[in-house]
């Protein structure tokens, strides 16, 4: 279970996240919907403190962290909790596939080489990059790379992956693949929570979505009530302008 | 002016025996240039209170002035200081026992510093922020981070301009001879010097400082094929 007890975040005077709450159940995929700068990729990289939270408390399973004392060694062991999926890739450009998915298990987890070699092998094939196994970043495309990403993320078994737009810098034709792989993953039953501006995906694979305007949760729910019956005023502004209104003319 | 092609065969000889001189000065200043360099680059770059002013304050100055400059400021200054701490705690060390060429190790590796500090600070910023964050989320620290993800790609990035400062060193180490260490060109000044054959002296130097710089371009090239295989793209 993942907790969130009043996090907040400024850069600057500008407070991006004023005191959110959220808890995330084991085996849960989360969406988190918003307009940009609602401060929902923000969030996310506070639970993988690629963010620092100006307060607040994190709990992932078994390890909590109060964010106002957090030392290095604190920051440290919660990291190792969560992995994440970037907008932009972010792959070791330096490394094959098959190297940026054993990096974290040879160096961080120290597992013998063999082993991790076997178990990154593993993984690129469940992602459908058997194939690539030595390539380097360069040398794929927009959806591999992710992919490969999601492998590495994968590989460190983590209690909950965060995506953060896993899809927004890609060719709309490459969307339909990593988005493949995600729907692939969360059936099994990975803790995930996932910033995404694709409804669809949200609808489909969600079991719960929360829509965040302004630096707070604004309303959050199962997705089907949350898409069809928003509370909120503001939520029901955001939908109407980012799903096309069905307007036929026979 | 006739030239005596038979004299510059003669010189080049003669010379061949000194390049390991030249050959060490620029390694040595170069290697240690280099540590001191990295350091540099990255508490300038993490804003490192206090060592990060002195840092841009030995940078600017070092590359103010020339590398003759400092070579004569320490010649100048380093026995008179090595003495007075000698004689402070009772050690029964002299300045005189420094080898001349100990005076060119320190100050051109300071020069080095200065000049590969820089060049190693453009290829640490040509990493992008993302690849020590994915470091992080893999659950590195930051001095796994920087020494697995951010470093190799940082040389790879700053190859070319330190080959650069290679070139530059090997053809700066010719200043040593100005505290009498006999390099490539002092060796050809000496050897002219019995029938004052000067410019023929000065071709077969040319030509060896031609010929290891030539080496340095090709070890260079080489090293940057395997080094920047990965950014190659478009061929799997």
């Amino acid at each position: 279970m993942i907790k969130l007890t009043n996090i907040s975040k400024s850069f600057g005077r500008n407070q991006v996240l004023k005191s959110i709450n959220l808890t995330v159940e084991k085996g849960q995929v989360v969406v988190i919907l918003g307009p940009s700068g609602s401060g929902k990729t923000t969030l996310l990289r506070c639970v993988n403190y690629l963010e620092k939270p100006n307060d607040g408390e994190i709990m992932i399973g078994d390890y909590s962290l109060k964010c106002k004392h957090a030392a290095k060694k604190d920051i440290h062991a919660l990291r190792e909790k969560s992995a994440m999926v970037f907008q932009q890739y972010n792959l070791f450009k330096h490394k094959t596939a098959l190297e940026n998915v054993m990096e974290g298990l040879v160096i961080v987890k120290k597992l013998p080489r063999e082993e991790a070699r076997a178990r990154s092998v593993a993984l690129l094939k469940k992602v459908g990059l058997a194939g690539k196994l030595d390539a380097y970043p360069s040398q794929l495309s927009g959806g591999q790379q992710q992919r490969v990403g999601i492998a590495r993320a994968l590989a460190l078994e983590p209690e909950v992956i965060l995506f953060d737009e896993p899809t927004s810098a890609l060719d709309p034709e490459l969307v339909g693949e990593v988005l493949a792989v995600i729907r692939k993953i969360a059936k099994e039953g990975i803790t995930m929570i996932v910033v995404t501006h694709e409804m669809s995906f949200a609808r489909d694979v969600a079991n719960h979505a929360v829509f965040m305007d302004g630096g707070i949760i604004v309303e959050e729910g199962p997705p089907a009530e949350l898409f069809n019956r928003p509370r909120e005023e503001r939520t029901r502004q955001f939908l109407k302008r980012i799903t096309p209104e069905l307007n036929y003319h026979i | 002016m006739k030239i005596d092609p038979s004299f510059i065969w003669l010189a080049f000889v003669q010379l061949l025996a000194v390049i390991p001189t030249t050959l060490m000065i620029t390694a040595v200043s170069v290697t240690a240039g280099f540590v001191i360099g990295l350091a540099a680059a990255i508490v300038r770059i993490y804003n490192i209170p206090l060592l990060s002013q002195l840092a841009s304050a030995y940078v600017t100055f070092i590359r103010g002035t020339p590398m003759l400059t400092h070579l004569l400021l320490i010649y100048f200054s380093l026995p008179v200081l090595v003495d007075a701490i000698c004689a402070q705690f009772g050690w029964g060390f002299k300045s005189s026992s420094i080898p001349m060429i100990g005076f060119a190790f320190i100050s051109f590796s300071i020069t080095a510093g200065a000049y590969m500090s820089e060049v190693i600070r453009s290829g640490l910023l040509a990493v992008s922020r993302g690849q020590l964050e994915a470091a992080y989320s893999v659950g590195m620290t930051t001095p796994q981070g920087l020494r697995r993800i951010v470093f190799p790609q940082a040389l790879a990035a700053s190859l070319p301009n330190l080959s650069n400062s290679v070139i530059g060193m090997l053809h700066g180490s010719t200043l040593a001879f100005t505290v009498s260490v006999v390099d490539i060109n002092a060796k050809a000044q000496i050897v002219a010097a019995t029938n004052w054959k000067f410019f023929e002296a000065y071709l077969a130097a040319a030509a060896i400082f031609w010929g290891l710089t030539f080496l340095i371009e090709k070890l260079t090239a080489l090293l940057e094929k395997r080094i920047n295989l990965y950014n190659r793209g478009g061929v799997a």
